[in-house]
């Protein structure tokens, strides 16, 4: 049985949680939160152990692995923290606010030999790795040009309430919500030669922006744009919309299905001349236990897997994460060369 | 109490489509306005459906509205209330923080005096950090549209049900249903994408004979942990199934679909929806002709209180049809000083 704790217990602490909770091979012994509510009503239901400070968890836990879910600012100090102890760590993203701290935790955790994950739970939605599959097997052929879009209404009016509209502690929309489609992008593709033409825009936040809008240039050739905006009403939840074009054809996808438009059929993989389409429910696989969407509970099972020895430690890892960081590094660098700041 | 063969869901009304996003957006067009909602709820009540689940989405307090200005249109309507509605939480909490969501939700709809006592309700769940009461003062908040209305059973939507289940939480999960029967006098249900675990867990928590609804459908599509625990759980596990999501958002058939669910022989309900005159006659016909079968009602032993013998709350006055006489959903009354919001029409 692996021993596990959760530092910071907000809605992802919480949804890690219960997904884990119930895990055959996993027993979270102690949680770690600011919030005297949470504490104590976790406290009060099941009998955890509580700390508010992360170092005494760690000190007294006797931990196998640890999920941290705190704001973005406080990621490094905690992980390195983790990692110095020999406990493996899945930490939510994004990785870090720097590319220096990132690039010291990807040694320091090979170093010790530990698992690591971040939480771009997309690398586990059924339909983007299908995607990943087809582009990797080649069925659009060699890819000229991607646009991936995210929008969503996070922040729908003028506010400072949460730590997500303030900028050192790793809020704002390209940070902590554009970086799961850079990670797909990422994912897809790997790191682009440059970003170019970045917009950081701000809406209704005053410290952070509200919508990213940039262009990708790979060495290859390939190019592609990222437009991501937080503060759009107009739909219920998170919708991505990404667009693959390659010689051969064209993908067009998002979390609930994808289409295929080819200029000659795929008989081998089953796909028709012209446009076809494949629906989640093609190829939907259930789960252990499911709060809000599979691709969670498959992310952390990976990660359990991982320390269990069942898998390897190879997708959404900390240097994956690292790569996602300097795409997002990038896009800033970009912006504020051409606008002075 | 019976529970109805079939129900009419809302999913449809407020842009939910599990297979496609361009879908669910025209639906959200189509049903933009809560008249052309009540069009199709009125096509299914002529079509013989009597029972209608609601999420408890702003747009439901109009058709609830509508319902109480037309009490004989709708004489024998039943509600299948469901909460919360999520997205309206994830909002507010997004923007304001848990506090400011929390006090939005109990300021909303009230009149200067039930601010000023669910405030102080809210501050003293907050400040206790009680989070059963918490839970409490917004299920009467959820259920203040509903009020005067006929109500069979109020549902726990997934996202709650199952993150309690997996949190391990089973007080909070008794206390919503003990709160449910004593002071709404109606049946808790649970709706959940994990249907066997919840099943055994709900028993655990002291729940008897509990309902239960789930996607049910014959692909398995989000039957977690897979179709053949459901398929053995609804054989032998001492509950009371409802389906919904039948069709897998579409990937199976009509007729097949239903063959399926009827098949199941212990499942008491079904719930569908649909937005044409045709899709509501086809589907409620395909259930009447497929599924004559009427499930066991009471092969099983049942806790006195779902039968609706409830032990509290002996003093309410239904204020609806005659032909409805019970489970007219009253508010909460003050037990107490600090204790419950005191809400009449105004």
């Amino acid at each position: 049985m692996l021993k596990a704790a959760i530092i910071g217990m907000g809605r992802m602490g919480v949804t890690h949680f219960s997904i884990l909770n119930n895990h055959p091979d996993v027993e979270f012994v102690s949680i770690c939160d600011s919030s005297n509510f949470i504490l104590k009503n976790f406290n009060k239901q099941i009998g955890i152990d509580v700390y508010t400070n992360y170092r005494k968890l760690i000190d007294k836990s006797n931990l196998d692995f640890i999920i941290v879910c705190t704001p973005t600012s406080s990621h490094a100090p905690i992980v390195k923290y983790s990692l110095e102890k020999g406990i493996h760590v899945f930490v939510e993203k994004p990785f870090t606010l720097t590319v220096a701290e990132g690039q010291e935790l990807v040694a320091l955790a090979e170093e010790n030999k530990l698992v690591n994950q971040v939480g771009y739970v997309n690398r586990f939605g059924e339909v983007f790795c299908e995607v990943k599959k087809q582009i990797t097997d080649g069925l659009i052929g060699d890819l000229i040009h991607f646009k991936f879009e995210m929008y969503g209404p996070t922040v729908t009016r003028p506010t400072k309430a949460s730590w997500r509209s303030k900028k050192r502690e790793g809020g704002g929309c390209l940070y902590d919500f554009s970086s799961h489609c850079v990670d797909l992008i990422n994912y897809y593709l790997g790191m682009p030669d440059k970003a170019v033409g970045s917009i950081l825009k701000k809406i209704y936040s005053e410290g952070v922006e509200d919508a990213v809008y940039t262009n990708f240039v790979y060495k290859s050739g390939v190019t592609g744009q990222l437009m991501a905006n937080w503060s759009d009403t107009s739909f219920r939840k998170p919708l991505y919309k990404i667009e693959l074009q390659g010689k051969k054809g064209k993908i067009v996808a998002d979390q609930h299905a994808y289409k295929v438009f080819l200029m000659e059929a795929n008989e081998e993989k089953g796909f028709e001349k012209g446009w076809d389409t494949r629906y989640v429910t093609d190829f939907s696989q259930d789960v252990r236990f499911y709060v809000r969407g599979n691709e969670f509970t498959r992310q952390l099972d990976y990660f359990v897997d991982c320390i269990l020895g069942k898998e390897k430690n190879d997708t959404s890892t900390f240097a994956d994460a690292l790569v996602t960081d300097q795409i997002i590094e990038s896009i800033i660098k970009d912006y504020e060369e051409r606008t002075n700041k | 109490m019976k529970l109805d063969r079939i129900i009419f869901g809302d999913n449809q009304f407020f842009g939910i489509n599990h297979m496609s996003e361009e879908k669910a957006q025209a639906q959200a067009q189509k049903f933009k306005d809560v008249d052309s909602i009540i069009k199709v709820v009125d096509t299914a009540y002529d079509c013989g459906i009597r029972a209608f689940m609601f999420n408890t989405h702003d747009k439901v307090a109009h058709v609830c509205d509508h319902f109480r200005a037309n009490p004989e249109r709708y004489a024998d309507i039943s509600l299948y209330p469901s909460m919360p509605y999520a997205h309206k939480y994830a909002h507010a909490v997004n923007e304001k923080g848990m506090t400011g969501a929390l006090n939005d939700i109990l300021i909303k709809g009230n009149s200067a005096k039930q601010i000023v006592t669910a405030v102080k309700r809210g501050f003293s769940a907050v400040t206790k950090k009680d989070m059963a009461e918490m839970m409490k003062l917004l299920i009467d908040a959820e259920m203040k549209m509903f009020r005067g209305l006929n109500v069979k059973v109020i549902f726990l939507q997934n996202i709650v049900t199952d993150l309690l289940y997996g949190l391990g939480f089973k007080n909070i999960l008794r206390e919503y249903a003990d709160y449910i029967t004593e002071e709404y006098n109606v049946e808790p249900g649970f709706i959940t994408l994990n249907l066997p675990g919840l099943v055994d867990f709900l028993i655990e928590c002291g729940i008897e004979n509990p309902i239960v609804c789930s996607g049910i459908n014959k692909i398995g599509y989000l039957m977690n942990s897979d179709r053949e625990s459901y398929e053995e759980a609804i054989q032998n596990k001492p509950f009371r199934p409802m389906a919904m999501s039948i069709l897998a958002s579409g990937a199976v058939p009509p007729r097949e679909a239903v063959e399926y669910i009827t098949s199941q022989k212990n499942i008491r309900s079904i719930v569908f929806g649909a937005s044409s005159k045709a899709h509501i006659e086809e589907t409620k016909n395909m259930i009447e002709q497929l599924g004559d079968t009427i499930p066991m009602e009471l092969s099983r032993s049942v806790p006195e209180w779902s039968r609706g013998q409830v032990t509290g709350n002996r003093d309410r006055i239904p204020t609806a049809s005659p032909k409805t006489p019970n489970r007219i959903i009253e508010i909460p009354r003050e037990k107490n000083s600090n204790r419950g919001v005191s809400i009449e029409n105004h």
